[in-house]
């Protein structure tokens, strides 16, 4: 078993988007959207007495993933490795994952109308590469890893050095992207960075965007049976999505 | 039948069945990838080196089956950086694939500045060009001639002009960047700093930046350099009016009134002195000039320099004391961009001997020395004996630069025919108009030209005035002349090879450089076939062939250690053979010998200091037009104090205008209030607010601030132009935003400058659609 994870030392990082322009370049994120972010500066207090951070976030992988309750095709899952990943081909494009998510990690690929974030480039691991965004940083600061193995770095970072969850009264999920930084840094993190409150779909929004137009995609293409008696079930309220 | 949506959500059942029906119908022949994943794609990986700056990176160009860049890495064995690269770096192929690159040579047709041009061939190009310098040279001579290149691709086309004769030769590198710091150097150490600054972070225990903004200016190798030392718990100084990155990192961050580092390091060396807290051997054993420095600086206590600089006195014996605590391993980071005040190598000479006294310059933690790469030299013809330069360089600018000339000495020269006619200028890769200040000036002295070719890849702001316009290939398109680099710990040699063949018609530097010569008769300077061939010859120095590192991109050579060895008298290449602390040198030219405070002019009431810097997603004002840099940064903002922002009714993210001293107003810019800005500065990132149409997404984006240097202060050592002695009050609405009892400060200043009053507006070309000029496709 692994549980792939990510540490951030926010005492290295410079706030240069150089990790953010690599993950935009390795996966052809439109510009106007982000699988990872950056907000460089971020700057509290009153001249001259300033304190700042540098912001960098992504999909946290979380153990118990907001995202994954609402996806109504079973597009968005999580992996034996704890990443959670977006099986476009299943993906419809709903957008109520992109809704759910606590850190707001996804978003509508207008180009190809699938939902996407980061996967922790799934596809370079498989290639035995790292992370685009940890290969290019300019600040050593992103490291990514196996936190079932005593020998990896995100290991020795998140249990010896003691890193630091993203995680507040709003959202308490277990994400898997830690931090490092000084109490001064973490302090404005939490002020401006904590996750927000998962939106659920209501069961009426869920009928209007995704449903009913899937129910006349499945008659054109003569699938009927459990699905139309399912998402008719669901039309009736009679349960609701986000318990 | 009843079906809970917990069933359904199992990806078991029903899921399995809306995979069937998806599959069946939208999605068919979807990838699983939304678009691919390039890496699968990838057939090639080339390595060369990054130009999106002139730090030059090791990077791979992945490339597909059909030739096309893909994506570009970083070359995991650049010996400086370890496959990393920056924003920029990473960004470049949107250089090459820019659809507003210059595509063919381009003849003007309409008049300068209107940007009409016609497509010609590359053989009538060349022989205009030849042809017109020909001529220029018999009836003006050969230094009638001015050059400004930038960038190694230029280098080729340099021996061209070399051969022709001209001494003419001018790069901002010098006196709009870091020029009078390495006057400071040199002077103090015999030596230059140079590029990359060969700072010992590895080592360093305390880390001084005097308005160096890592982080921001990023230079992926220093970065990385830099946020190791961070990690490893080196401390940091930062001394600057502007919260930085860099600040937010740092242990003591001095918000010190602009334009008053000198007498903060004056100050510094007062404590380090008298409290007996500097390295006394390393200033006994290796330099000159310490009794007058210690008298020259016993009155100029923290007190004296709390009052100038606004810092508390004990910030400033404390921070001193911390460098006493240290030495030798101290960095103090000799600037880049330090065209400030017009007294510069004065600033400069006072971090130098700072360095000195800390005994950390050739020392771990301090400053390392640069080793020498044994690649032969370019094999040049013989070059006739240039005539007397125009820009003053070693005669008016006695400290100024040879070997990368004052840009702005030449402009000056060319607008006033003095001390004799330029009649041609090459802007080879550089763009004239927003790195040189005073634009308007530079524009008439343009005027005053018979030919000017520009040689670039895109259609940059001097384009429009060009008569000739050469396309150059992009730095993934070309081989360039070998990249040496001295200032690394293990120096190495890297080549710069094409990743992908040019597009349109555009040429690399070497083959436009040939050309030309052949065309002047200057083939001796040009005694190889292929590029190839003249770069094996270099690399036989190294003992490589080009083949043999073409797949790995670099050499390393030597790996001596970088210090001094002091157990032997050292020997310094000053003119007493010592560190000079005080220096006969400039006594003897009539300047200070040990630096003075000299103040600037204050900032007059109801205006700001106008100062500028750099961000990680752009380089100068080069890469505006990248579709990915300006996605991250479409315009700049106006950083503005958020106390004064308060007082002034001014609002967080409201565009506003500024005008400068002399009645030029911007461009609309956006505003940043926010704490980290002394109250008496504004802060802009340099190279916005591009005035050739010709790119669509620059075009008009944000704020010049060269457009707001109607004003320079030029240092008489250097000739660098000290530009932060502009000053700008808020327009908002048409209407200047007036704090209470300031009065309008236009014309109030001495005119530095013999150009012409500015004009009020900026004024910015109109593009002339004609089907001839769009045709180009320019
Ligand atoms: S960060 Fe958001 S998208 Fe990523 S796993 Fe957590 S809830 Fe899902
Ligand atoms: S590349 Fe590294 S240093 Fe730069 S913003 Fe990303 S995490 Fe920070
Ligand atoms: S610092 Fe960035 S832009 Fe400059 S050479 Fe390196 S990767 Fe390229």
């Amino acid at each position: 078993m692994s549980r792939y994870a990510m540490v951030i030392d926010l005492r290295k990082c410079v706030g240069c988007d150089a990790c953010t322009v690599a993950c935009r370049t390795e996966w052809d994120v439109p510009i106007g959207h982000s699988r990872t972010w950056v907000e460089q500066n971020v700057m509290v207090g009153e001249f001259p007495n300033v304190n700042a951070t540098n912001w960098v976030a992504q999909c946290n992988h979380c153990d118990e993933p907001s995202c994954i309750p609402p996806c109504p095709t079973g597009a968005t899952f999580q992996k034996k490795d704890g990443s959670v990943v977006v099986d476009t081909e299943l993906c419809i494009g709903c957008g109520f994952c992109v809704e759910a998510c606590p850190y707001d990690a996804r978003y509508v690929n207008p180009l190809t109308n699938k939902v996407d974030k980061c996967d922790f480039c799934e596809a370079r691991l498989g290639e035995g590469l790292l992370p685009a965004c940890v290969t290019t940083c300019t600040g050593n600061a992103k490291f990514f890893g196996d936190l079932e193995d005593r020998n990896s770095v995100v290991y020795k970072k998140v249990y010896r050095e003691g890193a630091w969850r993203n995680e507040n009264e709003n959202a308490s999920i277990g994400p898997n992207v830690y931090y490092l930084g000084t109490p001064e840094q973490l302090e404005i993190v939490k002020e401006k960075f904590g996750p927000r409150q998962s939106r659920m779909a209501t069961p009426a929004e869920m009928w209007k965007d995704v449903i009913k137009p899937l129910v006349f995609t499945a008659v054109a293409a003569t699938f009927a049976g459990q699905a139309v008696a399912f998402f008719e079930q669901l039309r009736k309220g009679e349960e609701p999505i986000d318990e | 039948m009843s079906i809970t949506r917990r069933e359904f959500l199992k990806r078991g059942t029903l899921a399995a069945g809306a995979i069937t029906l998806l599959s069946n119908t939208k999605l068919k022949g979807m990838k699983k990838y939304p678009t691919g994943w390039k890496g699968r794609e990838r057939v090639q990986e080339i390595p060369s080196i990054c130009e999106m700056c002139f730090w030059r990176c090791g990077i791979l160009g992945n490339v597909d089956k059909h030739g096309k860049l893909l994506k570009i890495d970083g070359n995991p064995i650049h010996p400086l950086t370890h496959g990393r690269l920056c924003a920029r770096g990473n960004a470049g192929h949107k250089l090459a694939y820019d659809p507003d690159r210059l595509k063919y040579p381009l003849m003007r047709v309409g008049k300068r500045g209107e940007g009409k041009f016609k497509r010609v061939s590359w053989e009538e190009a060349l022989d205009f060009m030849t042809d017109k310098l020909k001529k220029i040279k018999s009836e003006y001579g050969a230094e009638s001639i001015g050059f400004f290149p930038h960038g190694i691709q230029a280098r080729f086309f340099e021996h061209v002009m070399k051969g022709f004769g001209t001494p003419n030769i001018v790069e901002p590198a010098f006196a709009q960047c870091r020029g009078s710091r390495d006057v400071g150097y040199k002077l103090t150490f015999g030596n230059s700093v140079g590029s990359p600054e060969p700072l010992d972070f590895e080592n360093t225990d305390l880390m001084v930046f005097i308005g160096t903004h890592i982080g921001e200016n990023v230079f992926t190798g220093q970065n990385l350099q830099f946020a190791e030392a961070i990690s490893r718990g080196a401390k940091l100084i930062v001394v600057d009016p502007r919260f930085s990155v860099a600040a937010g990192k740092a242990d003591y961050w001095l918000p010190i009134k602009p334009g008053t580092d000198t007498a903060l390091l004056l100050a510094w060396m007062h404590v380090l002195i008298y409290e007996n807290t500097y390295d006394k051997k390393y200033i006994e054993q290796n330099a000159i000039g310490f009794n007058e420095l210690k008298k020259h600086v016993k009155d100029l206590t923290p007190e004296w320099a709390s009052k100038i600089t606004g810092l508390p006195a004990d910030l400033i014996v404390e921070t001193a004391r911390e460098m006493g605590k240290y030495f030798p391993k101290v960095g103090v980071h000799p600037g880049r961009h330090v065209a400030w005040y017009g007294n510069d190598s004065q600033r400069g000479r006072a971090m130098a001997i700072l360095t000195a006294l800390l005994g950390s310059y050739g020392r771990p933690g301090g400053i390392y020395l640069s080793s020498k790469i044994p690649a032969p030299k370019y094999p040049s013809g013989k070059n006739p004996k240039p005539g007397p330069r125009a820009d003053g360089a070693g005669s008016i600018y006695p400290f100024g630069s040879r070997g990368l000339g004052i840009t702005n000495g030449l402009v000056d020269a060319t607008y006033s025919e003095d001390p004799y006619p330029i009649k041609a200028w090459i802007v080879y890769s550089q763009n004239v108009l927003q790195s040189i200040p005073d634009p308007w000036k530079t524009k008439e002295a343009i005027n005053k030209l018979d030919l000017l070719v520009v040689v670039d890849v895109l259609p940059m702001e001097q384009f429009l005035y060009a008569d000739l316009v050469l396309p150059e290939a992009t730095y993934l398109e070309r081989y360039d002349d070998l990249y040496t680099v001295k200032n690394a710990k293990i120096p190495f040699a890297a080549i710069r090879q094409p990743v992908i063949d040019p597009l349109y018609e555009s040429k690399p530097g070497w083959w436009i450089a040939k050309e030309t010569a052949k065309r002047l008769g200057l083939e001796e300077h040009f005694q190889w076939d292929t590029i190839e061939e003249y770069l094996d010859y270099r690399l036989s120095g190294l003992g490589v062939t080009l083949k043999e590192i073409q797949a790995s991109g670099i050499v390393e050579y030597d790996k001596g250690t970088p210090y001094y060895d002091f157990s032997k008298p050292v020997k310094f290449k000053t003119a007493s053979g010592k560190i000079e602390l005080y220096s006969k040198t400039l006594k003897d030219y009539g300047f200070d010998p040990i630096p003075v405070y000299e103040p600037t002019d204050d900032v007059p009431k109801g205006y700001f200091r106008l100062t500028y810097g750099r961000s990680p997603v752009h380089s100068f004002a080069r890469s505006q037009n990248n579709e990915i840099l300006h996605g991250y940064m479409p315009e700049n903002e106006l950083w503005i104090n958020k106390q004064v922002a308060k007082k002034l009714n001014l609002l967080d993210g409201e565009y506003i205008q500024v005008e400068n001293q002399d009645g030029i107003i911007s461009s609309e810019i956006r505003l940043k209030v926010t704490p980290g800005i002394h109250p008496e500065a504004v802060y802009m990132v340099h190279g916005f607010d591009q005035k050739s149409p010709f790119l669509e997404l620059a075009y008009k984006h944000g704020a010049s601030d060269t457009y707001l240097m109607s004003r320079v202060v030029v240092d008489p050592l250097s000739g660098g132009t000290g530009m932060r002695v502009n000053f700008v009050r808020i327009v908002k609405n048409g209407e200047p935003i007036m704090i209470d009892g300031a009065v309008s400060v236009v014309s109030q200043f001495k005119k530095t400058k013999k150009g012409d009053a500015p004009k009020r507006h900026i004024i910015v070309p109109e593009v002339h659609e004609e089907a001839e000029a769009s045709d180009e496709g320019c």
